[in-house]
């Protein structure tokens, strides 16, 4: 199982598109995937789990992954949230 | 008590005039009983609630694909959220376990959870915050209604001449009412800069915003809504009934399609002056193509669409695909192509990263394009790239000072010598254009027509900035009139200097279109007019009928005339006298 803490930087935080852009990314892996904001645990794969996080811009995320390819999947959401989600600011 | 007359003065957000019976809905209102089933029925329960996951699903899925057809890539990807939502396995799982071990029936625990879900996100700051609960209910409210069948998308049959009334509505509930031929909206929640809005104008139907609505306006009630004022009457008097049906006719989408009947184009003034004539566009839309038939330049062509549509700039590609079929659609015809105009009132509606305590004075327009320069020259690169047509223009809004259209420029050099060392071609005559909208550059705009190849005035802006009004403010707006001799001797002085140096000069804002000003903007000697489509037809009218050597003492006259009430009174005898002449 590994174990990660990334901060949200894009100026509009988890909204519906980097929401929908973070589920995505992390259904492509076999692992399971959870977030966790001030205490509140959700599933990676969910995205009505990831939208109650209303994670804002400086947001700390701690990302568990554990699985067979727990590896790729944590590189995959750790480029996906610390590339800002594609959005230029 | 129910028929009594009652107007209200809400905000416009999407332009044109209706008149009908209000229909009020309430989204999510349904009457959901938690009441609990038998052991032997839970298994029904969930295959009922998979059911109406699979329809919402299809219905979707149709949706996205009547967006992409109608309106376009980027707004379509609104609903990719929703279908994720809908679809989503873990939340659905977790309805059924619920289902299972409470026992109750799935839209009470369906609606439960999804307001779990969507509580903290609704009492959340954030605009975009709050907009994904919209989006989450969107789906919600579909899901439930398969499963207890009362709900907005259950409206099979509409009377003629529906107005719907309503909390707030989605993307998908606009298109579904236009498919049941609703003519307007009138929403409580969703400003000028919300999804539905987006897709509202683009399709044409006005939409009118204000606080309360639903408890207002009494469910069956008579009804005109003037989205382009904001104005509503409820239970008018038969008088004002046939006076906005009359205007309605001037103003309606069928105005656009008159424009395919008019003579000619531009249209000539008496004495056989050609005016030029433009038109104001916010997103690709049914107009285009009528417009693009008749060669109606684009005289303002607003890029802030392609912002809304995903609430981030988009890439190069999708900038560049998107101007290149704007170009491609209107050549020979020139088109302007405004850069992002992006501030307080296209994001103010609680963008909260926007936050500022005067956004009107504040950080917009060219400043912010300015500062985020990469934004900027990524922008100005698809717009050079789509430029091989040679009829694209550039256009700098919210210029204030001389050093904006310097820097500008130099941006706009590096960007195509860096086009040039890739070897990709562009219009290296490419003009670049300036809208003035703040006092301060109206004043100096002798000095800045020397350094521009156009000038195109944005009356709208103008007028907030020189009477310090602003148009949204029902205790100030008497305040807000274009007409004010301090914003016409602005305008005035704009075009001299444009005569004086020889470039174009055009007027972009509201005023363009409006038969008053038209033969003051034909005596200052302004070249083109542009303004929204639905205009066109009766400013052409009126172009005919004014004669350019007769109305240059006008000008003098009104922007001379000292106040609002003399400067309205002058303008009024003139159209008087003129009506008589005829």
């Amino acid at each position: 199982m590994l174990k990660k803490t990334a901060t949200i930087i894009n100026k509009l935080g988890l909204h519906a598109r980097p929401s929908a852009q973070l589920v995505t990314t992390a259904g492509k892996f076999k692992s399971e995937v959870f977030f966790t904001k001030e205490g509140l645990r959700v599933n990676g794969k969910s995205i009505m789990g990831v939208m109650m996080l209303a994670a804002e811009q400086g947001a700390e995320l701690i990302v568990e992954v554990d699985g067979p390819d727990e590896q790729e999947a944590m590189e995959a959401i750790l480029k996906v949230i610390e590339g800002g989600f594609g959005e230029i600011d | 008590m129910s028929d009594k007359r009652k107007v209200i003065h809400g905000v416009p957000i999407s332009s044109g005039i209706v008149l009908g019976t209000a229909h009020v809905v309430m989204p999510g209102d349904f009457r959901i009983v938690d009441s609990p089933v038998p052991a032997t029925r839970v298994n029904r329960e969930i295959a009922a609630l998979e059911d109406a996951v699979e329809k919402t699903i299809a219905e979707l899925s149709e949706m996205r694909k009547v967006a992409v057809r109608k309106i376009g890539g980027p707004v379509a990807k609104i609903f990719d959220a929703q279908l994720l939502i809908a679809g989503d396995y873990e939340f659905l799982q977790k309805v059924k376990n619920e289902i299972r071990s409470r026992k109750r029936t799935a839209a009470s625990v369906y609606n439960k959870l999804v307001r779990n879900a969507t509580n903290p996100l609704k009492n959340s700051p954030d605009h975009y915050l709050r907009q994904m609960a919209i989006d989450i209910e969107a789906v919600a409210s579909r899901v439930l209604s398969h499963l207890i069948g009362n709900s907005v998308s259950k409206d099979t049959h509409l009377a003629p001449n529906t107005i719907v009334v309503g909390r707030a509505f989605t993307p998908n509930d606009v298109m579904a009412y236009r498919e049941l031929k609703a003519v307007g909206f009138i929403v409580s929640r969703g400003g000028a800069d919300s999804h539905m809005a987006l897709i509202a104008r683009s399709l044409m139907v006005p939409v009118i915003q204000t606080e309360q609505c639903c408890k207002i306006i009494p469910n069956g009630s008579r009804l005109i809504a003037d989205g382009t004022t904001g104005d509503i009457i409820i239970n008018p008097t038969p008088e004002e009934w046939s006076e906005y049906q009359r205007r309605r006719k001037r103003l309606g989408p069928t105005m656009i399609a008159r424009i395919r009947r008019l003579p000619k184009i531009p249209p000539v003034t008496r004495d056989g002056k050609e005016m030029g004539i433009g038109a104001n566009l916010s997103l690709p839309g049914p107009a285009d193509d009528i417009l693009a038939e008749r060669q109606i330049p684009v005289g303002l062509y607003r890029t802030e669409f392609l912002y809304m549509a995903g609430n981030k700039f988009p890439d190069e590609e999708t900038q560049y695909r998107t101007y290149l079929r704007i170009a491609e659609k209107f050549a020979p015809a020139p088109v302007v192509l405004r850069t992002f105009d992006l501030g307080y009132d296209k994001l103010g509606n609680g963008a909260d990263w926007l936050h500022e305590d005067n956004p009107a004075l504040g950080w917009r327009g060219i400043r912010a394009m300015l500062d985020m320069s990469q934004v900027f020259k990524t922008q100005v690169r698809a717009m050079l790239r789509a430029s091989v047509q040679k009829n694209i223009k550039i256009m700098l809004p919210m210029i204030t000072d001389l050093w904006e259209v310097e820097r500008a420029k130099k941006y706009i050099a590096q960007v195509k010598l860096k086009l040039r060392r890739d070897g990709i071609p562009y219009d290296p005559g490419i003009q670049v254009g300036i809208m003035i909208e703040v006092p301060a550059a109206a004043m100096t705009a002798d000095t800045l027509a020397k350094k521009v190849d156009f000038i195109s005035i944005g009356t709208n802006d103008l007028t907030q900035y020189t009477m310090a009004a602003d148009r949204t403010n029902n205790r100030v707006n008497n305040l807000y009139s274009p007409f004010h001799p301090a914003v016409l001797h602005l305008v005035a002085l704009t075009v001299e200097a444009c005569k004086k140096n020889n470039i174009p000069v055009s007027i972009c804002g509201e005023l363009a279109g409006d038969v008053l000003a038209i033969p003051l903007f034909i005596g200052m000697g302004v070249d083109l007019l542009s303004m929204s489509p639905s205009r066109i037809v009766d400013a052409c009218r009126m172009i005919n009928k004014v004669d350019s050597t007769l109305v240059r003492h006008l000008v003098t006259s009104v922007v001379s005339s000292g106040s609002l009430q003399a400067a309205i009174n002058r303008l009024k005898d003139y159209k008087a006298a003129f009506e008589q002449r005829k």
